[in-house]
């Protein structure tokens, strides 16, 4: 058999083989801001026709104003609903038709204001000229034009997504149509047309319905973090708290875009069978015109230090979950590689400390998961644990296990050869994620918002490398601390009316 | 300066504008250059394909396996899944489970095992420069797992506690329980893992099912990535050359009998307000000749942005988020048809009712020439995507040889796909779908429906959710 030791070295040798190959990699990016500020990374991979392209626009829920959560996902839905010239049967009069619905639901949402004192009469009347306002406007759209371009043409994987720090919009395409990626996704970002919007935030609606209400780990993750954070928007649900979703307008949606989709405020991630030349050209041709904006201002609001630890339960009659939390600071933070190291130590494979004893030994858990950044990291966030017992056992079993094994972790250096262990570990999940344009697009995009380089992609591992046992002592007697910590866990309902 | 700059973007927009995409002219996509796959059979049978990529520095490799939980005793359903889970973590004659999870993520290698429904699995990864410390482990796991007792007794834990959980996410329900009703919960197609089967598997069944299964000849090994084929054929051909063991030849899969459950099927869960829906039948079979012009009938369907559910259900009355249809066509047994989604609970009648519309209409009519030119347009333009990764096609050619479909079946699919008519959407509906036999399966909760599921016309008949207990006195106690 071989000693781990000497694997290690052999290993470190292909890796860092890999990392001298960084300039060889480099040849095949292509990387350029236009003069609006927008920034653009192509990544040449000509093993098949087809290309990647991945939009990152860096903002996200954190972003949403207060009592308007979800609207920065609410864009992203409305993203996909085309342009004055996709999507639309006459626009002159559709534009005039939309500017009718905004003013029958201003009527109707001034007499809602109104409260107790509202007129049910009057109500049901101006809820059937919103109704009427929005058939009428339907009627000149062409639904679905937009998406429907992108699947006739062999478009895969469409879709987006929206987190805490970024919304992102990606798809791929046979590579001979790269100008038609240019061309939509220029337009819908220059004058998207939010048609069909109140319909779209039932369907948002009907999301958070799926991902949070009828799901328990979706009730008591969404519980957690509201719990958690005091002042900071990542209190704030992505999908949005239901009230707020069910009054978001056309005007905070424009509004938001303004103030978030400026061009310098997103970077683009272009990975296949590409031609630098032409993708350069193409953006200029297509994404220069889109006028330069300011960049948002930075978010105000500092997270307070937390002073005692914070509990929530959550009722639910399905089989219980906790998840424990510790503030950590930000990823621009010089411990960011540590915590990686340490979430790693945790929870890897079947050598996870979590998993070894909740799972393995004492068998009190079915799963137990560490995440070094929740819910994202461009602000002070958590570092996450995560636990699903097995039967007859309970959270109260677990979370006292979990902090014995934190606990380990404060009081001694954690052995050279797990320390190594999950460093290469580290090392191959990034070779991992290089061979799919898809994964490189995103890659590229997010590395570049996040870290100001693409680079930093590889770079990071170095980091990773100068990790010590030390700092993994230092970084868990300063922040495994209990004035620190937010437990969510599910109960049993008790019963009774709300 | 500004304003001049102003005027400069406004007119470049108009010149935007102007263009549509339907302007564009693309040139001709370049051809897709199929890789070469090495293969060769050893003399004890075990069939060989390699497929040489120096991409990246790693090394990947598949034993495909014709075994299946569908091969399971219908006393011991499980029996299956528990070897598939122990075969790895139970670890091998000369190293226990726990000296493998050491020796492999010492090198950020992988050695994973599963049985699926009619497949079973020995997969590793690697490295390129730990290839034979992996092989050696591969080696091992495939050809002497040593099912040691106290990883069968944490797996049999970890079963039970899947059991106890499987009525929390509404989603998973809808799926088991419709599966259920239309192949027959009795049935290897639509039976689940029970405390009382579970508890009367033991090591000498797991053992016995290795043995039965897993011999060379009812074995294909495929390795991908960064090696030289000529020297991994002398590494497989050194391995696996001396593993000289026979079994009879494997049976084939149990056929799905088709006893339809037609009718209306509600399971009731207060704690949520959202009901999960699934209505259809069973599906087809991929090599059926009507396979295409079915796929592309439930494209139309419900296949997506352009569909016609997604257009009207969630696009323009809002109700779901999620709606969608298939035309499950498996290799060799039907699949299932099924139309899923969700929606709040106050729509839930109403939102099964717009999908029995939409299903009478495509059986009822045909479909217009636009749907069906995007339906077509949508496939045979995202082709390509099928041949994106040399891995791909190294997958496709291992899945045919297993199903036995001839090795140019993509092509011959795609051709027939192109040749679809609006008359073969209708006809293939008429002929396929009996959506007087439907199924209809909802989990919500019933109090809140706007109207009752009864307005659908069919008797609602109540789905148990109770999980069965595990016997008095068993061998559940781990």
């Amino acid at each position: 058999m071989h000693t781990p030791r000497c694997t290690i070295l052999v290993l470190l040798g292909a890796l860092s083989l890999r990392a001298q190959n960084l300039p060889e990699f480099e040849k095949r990016v292509t990387e350029f801001t236009l003069a609006n500020g927008l920034h653009f990374i192509a990544l040449e991979r000509h093993d098949a026709p087809v290309v990647s392209f991945h939009t990152y626009v860096n903002a996200g829920s954190a972003d949403d104003p207060s009592a308007r959560t979800g609207l920065a996902h609410m864009f992203e839905h409305m993203a996909f609903k085309g342009t004055e010239a996709i999507g639309s049967k006459n626009y002159a009069e559709e534009e005039k038709a939309l500017q009718a619905v905004e003013l029958a639901y201003d009527r109707l949402d001034a007499e809602l204001a109104k409260g107790s004192a509202a007129s049910p009469e009057r109500l049901r009347a101006l809820e059937d000229q919103v109704r009427l306002a929005a058939a009428k406007a339907e009627s000149y759209a062409a639904v679905n034009a937009y998406p429907r371009i992108i699947e006739e043409n062999g478009g895969a994987d469409l879709n987006a997504e929206t987190g805490e720090d970024a919304t992102e919009y990606f798809y791929s395409l046979p590579s001979n149509r790269i100008e038609l990626w240019f061309l939509l996704e220029s337009q819908r970002f220059r004058a998207p047309v939010l048609r069909e919007f109140y319909k779209e935030r039932d369907v948002v609606r009907e999301e958070r319905r799926m991902r949070v209400e009828s799901n328990p780990e979706g009730k008591l993750s969404e519980m957690l973090l509201a719990t958690a954070f005091a002042a900071h928007p990542y209190r704030q649900p992505t999908a949005g708290w239901a009230s707020d979703i069910e009054h978001l307008r056309v005007a905070d949606a424009r509004a938001f875009f303004a103030k978030y989709y400026a061009p310098a405020n997103i970077a683009i991630g272009i990975a296949g069978d590409l031609n630098p030349a032409e993708v350069r050209r193409l953006a200029e041709k297509y994404f220069a015109p889109l006028p330069a904006r300011p960049l948002p201002p930075a978010l105000p609001a500092a997270e307070p230090r937390q002073e005692g630890e914070k509990r929530v339960a959550v009722e639910t009659p399905s089989q219980p979950f906790v998840g424990i939390a510790w503030k950590r600071p930000d990823q621009q933070d010089r411990d960011d590689p540590v915590f990686d190291v340490v979430a790693t130590i945790l929870d890897s494979g079947r050598t996870g400390l979590l998993y070894r004893e909740l799972v393995r030994d004492r068998r009190i858990a079915l799963s137990a998961s560490a995440t070094a950044t929740f819910p994202g990291g461009k602000y002070p966030n958590l570092f996450l644990i995560w636990v699903a017992p097995s039967s007859g056992h309970t959270n109260e079993e677990n979370e006292r296990a979990v902090y014995g094994i934190v606990e380990r972790l404060r009081e001694k250096e954690v052995d050279p050869q797990t320390l190594a262990r999950v460093k290469i570990k580290l090392r191959a999940s990034v070779l991992h994620q290089l061979d799919n344009n898809p994964g490189m697009a995103d890659q590229l995009a997010f590395f570049y918002v996040n870290y100001g380089d693409w680079k930093k992609l590889f770079t990071g591992l170095g980091d990773i490398d100068k990790v010590t046992a030390a700092d993994v002592l230092r970084v868990a007697r300063q922040y495994f601390v209990e004035s620190g910590r937010t437990v969510a866990f599910t109960v049993a309902p008790k019963g009774g009316a709300q | 300066m500004r304003a001049r700059r102003l005027a400069l973007s406004i007119l470049f927009a108009v010149a935007i504008f102007a263009q549509a995409p339907a302007d564009l002219k693309f040139p001709p996509l370049a051809p897709v250059r199929i890789p070469r796959i090495e293969r060769f059979t050893l003399a004890n049978g075990l069939r060989v394909f390699l497929l040489e990529n120096h991409e990246l520095p790693l090394v990947n490799g598949l034993a495909l396996v014709r075994t299946g939980n569908l091969f399971d005793p219908p006393a011991k359903v499980g029996l299956a899944t528990l070897t598939g889970m122990v075969m790895r973590t139970g670890g091998t004659r000369a190293r226990t489970g726990d000296q493998l999870d050491e020796d492999l993520e010492n090198i950020a290698a992988e050695v994973e095992s599963d049985i699926a429904e009619s497949s079973g699995e020995v997969k590793f990864s690697a490295l390129s420069d730990n290839t034979d410390a992996v092989l050696s482990v591969f080696h091992d796991v495939l050809t002497e797992p040593e099912f040691r007792q106290e990883r069968i007794d944490l797996a049999k834990s970890q079963l039970r506690d899947q059991i106890a959980r499987r009525n929390d996410d509404p989603e998973a329900i809808a799926a088991r329980e419709f599966a259920g009703l239309v192949y027959g919960k009795g049935t290897p197609y639509g039976c689940q893992i029970e405390y009382s089967t579970l508890a009367r598997i033991q090591r000498e069944d797991l053992v016995a099912f290795y043995k039965r299964y897993f011999f060379p000849a009812n074995i294909m090994l495929a390795v991908y990535g960064d090696f030289s084929a000529p020297a991994m054929k002398a590494r497989i051909e050194k391995l696996f050359g001396g593993w000289d063991y026979r079994q009879a030849s494997v049976p084939q899969f149990p056929a799905v009998e088709d006893v339809p459950h037609p009718g209306v099927y509600l399971a009731t869960k207060e704690d949520v307000n959202q009901t999960v829906f699934a209505v259809g039948q069973l599906g087809g079979v991929l090599r059926d000749p009507n396979a295409p012009a079915l796929e592309i009938m439930a494209d139309v369907l419900g296949g997506g942005f352009s569909s016609r559910l997604f257009k009207l259900v969630r696009t323009s009355l809002g109700y779901a988020y999620g709606i969608g249809a298939g035309w499950d066509a498996a290799y060799d047994h039907p699949g299932l048809f099924a139309i899923s989604g969700s929606t709040k609970s106050a729509t839930t009648t109403e939102t099964l009712e717009v999908v029995r519309q939409e299903v009478e209409r495509i059986r009822t009519s045909e479909v217009t020439a636009e749907e069906l030119e995007t339906a077509k347009q949508s496939s045979l333009n995202s082709f390509v995507f099928h041949f994106d990764s040399p891995h791909k096609t190294l997958s496709r050619v291992l899945r045919y040889q297993y199903y036995g479909y001839p090795e140019d079946f993509v092509f011959e699919y795609q051709k027939a796909l192109a040749a679809v008519t609006p008359a073969d959407v209708l006809s293939v509906a008429k002929k396929y779908l009996h959506s007087d036999a439907f199924t209809t399966v909802a989990i919500g909760n019933p109090k809140a429906f706007g109207q009752p599921l009864g307005a659908l016309g069919a008797k609602v008949q109540p789905l148990d959710l109770t999980i069965p207990p595990p016997a008095e006195g068993g061998q559940s106690a781990r």
